[in-house]
């Protein structure tokens, strides 16, 4: 211990004594680990909103929808899908939807001929799809059991709809669907997953039922479903066998943040590039190293001498050099973190991206500096050990 | 220090009966070193046998390259003989290996070179601070013990120069601070004075006269007549061997 103690001792003042050098051998590995950590931070930086945002959203929500098989009309999904849906073990919650066709949404009865030719989507829906899209309500309330069980006319609309129809928050406004007046009751945030929400009207299975269809049956036609993080595959696989399992129509799944994650990966092959030329860098840096370490240990081979007579063994010697090259290592490791942090940084700030850097990035970076720093400096050292006293000294 | 009964017992028995027999502090046995090979064999040293007892002040001479520096790095432990056997303090160095020849010279032996051999970048006590370390001391003890030895050798008032801003005679008092800090048995020194003035090198010798005590041998190799005069013996060499080992009377 104490003998480490004074080998670090006279490594970093075997260093110190000899700034200029120290600086030069510490640029080779700074530029390289500098180079690497600027190439994969700028190019993740570059995705950087777009990675973000896949984090909030998350990148487990999961659309089951009835398809038709044989073209036929409305198809639905079977009475009891929730259930089924839950008996995906990977499935953590789940929500059902009804998208009605065919009703004409005006914000009053007299606005009719304004409003006909846009389509907006009306939607029976259980009380827990919010929750399952993990999204809040600007103002007011979901729908609620009470609304349900009453079958009240009470409606949700999303934010786009409320923007056109110059809804204001708090308000207390009415809907009109298709001639039948709704009591708005709550404006919901924008679904960035599923961007139709922000224009739809919700309202619940039992108005729905009472108000728009003849049969004696409303049968949910699309459900929403968080799995497992990490499961999404598997869960959308195992959910179209669930959901489906012995009914006549067909079941499609939609994982909703592919697109999204599927945009925000990095540009691989410039990073690949720029990575290489870092590692390319600090090889060339460590060449430079070995250089400079084998013409030292010729300079200073008369203190290698006198230390050896003192009686400093071959493998102090071996070890005090070694030190000093992991010393530049670690120094110009250090160094090149920071010089990256900041490229990164200024890079980021002037093409606008969100700054993103790698934890693990910085680490890595100092390790690859000081094994290649260490590796260049083993050579040299061995040399340093090998010197023998009596011919360097060159006795009177 | 007994001596071992039965080597050489007819030297010891010169000495009154009632002194304890001494060991010797460096031996060489019938010891030779040759450079190179096949025709371009040199013999720097042959057939060499010589003993360093506690208490020497032993001077080297002879013409250029008569193998003067080639056994006092023998007697050192810096180098290894041809054939033949060196013994330091009773222990038998030829055929330890180099870490534990090592370690026997730093327990044991100082040396002072001519041309100093300072490490340029430290200063005055840095220097002598490299000797003692990887012993186990604290950076305050080793501080403490080449402050002593600096201030032993008269340079009290350089302890943080470094060698470029100090005299020859500065420098070589600093190497010499060097080689006493460990409190070494045996100091060898080639030429100490082959590169000073006159002064400074009668300074340096006054200083090596002044080391002669009864448990230390010094042994330094000279040019220089009036130097080797100062010693009490004198090893005179020629051609790689030993022509003449006289004492002084005392
Ligand atoms: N590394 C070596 N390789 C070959 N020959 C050597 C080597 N070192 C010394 N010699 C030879 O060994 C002989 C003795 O050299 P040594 O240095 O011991 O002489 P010296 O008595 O110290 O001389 P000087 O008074 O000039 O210092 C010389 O002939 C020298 O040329
Ligand atoms: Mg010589």
């Amino acid at each position: 211990m104490k003998t480490f103690k004074d080998l670090l001792m006279v490594s970093l003042t075997g260093l110190f004594a000899r700034k200029v050098r120290t600086l030069l051998l510490l640029l080779g590995p700074m530029i390289g680990v500098a180079a690497i950590i600027a190439a994969v931070g700028l190019t993740d930086s570059a995705k950087g909103d777009l990675k973000a945002k896949v984090n909030k959203l998350g990148t487990n929500l999961i659309e089951v929808s009835a398809s038709s098989a044989f073209g036929g009309q409305d198809p639905t999904l079977p009475e009891d899908v929730l259930d089924r849906a839950r008996s995906v073990v990977t499935v953590k919650s789940v929500a059902k939807v009804h998208e009605l066709a065919n009703i004409v949404v005006t914000p009053y009865n007299e606005a009719k001929d304004k409003y006909e030719a846009v389509p907006i989507p009306v939607l029976a829906s259980d009380v827990l799809l919010p929750s399952v899209l993990e999204v809040n309500l600007i103002s007011g309330r979901w729908l609620n059991d009470f609304d349900e069980q009453a079958t009240s006319r009470s409606a949700v609309i999303g934010i786009g709809l409320a923007r056109q129809f110059n809804y204001l928050p708090g308000e207390t406004r009415t809907i009109e669907l298709g001639n039948i007046r709704y009591g708005v009751v709550g404006v919901l945030s924008e679904v960035e997953l599923e961007p139709a929400f922000d224009n739809a009207v919700f309202i619940t299975f039992s108005a729905a039922k009472a108000d728009f269809v003849d049969t004696d049956k409303i049968l949910a036609n699309k459900i929403y479903v968080r799995s497992q993080v990490g499961a999404e595959k598997d869960t959308s696989e195992a959910l179209k066998v669930a959901v489906n399992l012995g009914g006549p129509d067909e079941v499609t799944t939609d994982i909703k943040s592919e697109a999204l994650q599927l945009a925000a990966q990095s540009d691989q092959q410039i990073k690949l590039i720029v990575v290489s030329m870092g590692i390319l860098a600090s090889i060339v840096g460590g060449v430079g190293i070995a250089n400079v370490m084998s013409i030292s240990v010729i300079q200073r081979s008369a203190e290698i001498g006198i230390r050896r007579a003192l009686g400093h063994t071959r493998s102090i010697i071996a070890s005090q050099f070694l030190l000093e090259s992991l010393f530049i290592g670690l120094l110009g490791g250090i160094c090149g973190v920071l010089l990256g942090i900041v490229s990164i940084f200024l890079g980021a700030t002037i093409a606008g991206w969100v700054f993103v850097l790698a934890p693990w990035l910085p680490p890595a970076g100092i390790l690859l500096a000081m094994v290649i720093s260490v590796i260049a400096g083993l050579y040299p050292s061995v040399r340093a050990a090998k010197l023998e006293p009596l011919e360097t000294l060159r006795l009177g | 220090m007994l001596h071992e009964p039965d080597t050489d017992a007819d030297v010891s028995q010169q000495q009154p009966a009632n002194e304890p027999y001494v060991e010797p502090l460096l031996e060489l046995k019938e010891v030779s070193r040759v450079y190179g090979s096949g025709d371009a064999k040199v013999y720097a040293l042959r057939d060499v046998s010589l003993r360093i007892m506690p208490g020497d002040f032993v001077s080297i001479v002879g013409p250029s390259g008569s193998g003067k520096s080639t056994m006092l790095g023998l007697l050192g432990c810096l180098d290894i003989p041809t054939s033949g056997t060196i013994i330091v303090g009773g222990k038998t160095v030829t055929g330890l290996d180099d870490a534990d020849r090592t370690e026997v010279r730093g327990r044991t032996i100082g040396f002072v070179f001519q041309q100093f051999h300072l490490i340029p970048h430290l200063d005055a006590t840095g220097n002598v601070e490299t000797a003692l370390l990887y012993r186990g001391l604290s950076k305050s003890e080793r501080r403490r013990r080449a402050i002593e030895s600096l201030d032993k050798v008269g340079l009290g008032h350089r302890h943080e120069h470094r060698p470029v801003q100090m005299s020859g005679g500065e420098q070589q008092r600093v190497a010499l601070a060097r080689a006493l800090v460990t409190e070494p048995k045996i100091l060898l020194a080639d030429e100490p004075t082959g590169a000073l003035d006159s002064q400074n090198a009668e300074n340096v010798m006054e200083l090596l006269t002044n080391l002669q005590s009864p448990e230390r041998a010094v042994v330094l190799v000279t040019h220089a007549l009036e130097v080797a005069d100062a010693a009490f013996r004198k090893v005179s060499m020629r051609d790689g061997r030993i022509v003449s080992d006289m004492t002084r009377v005392r």
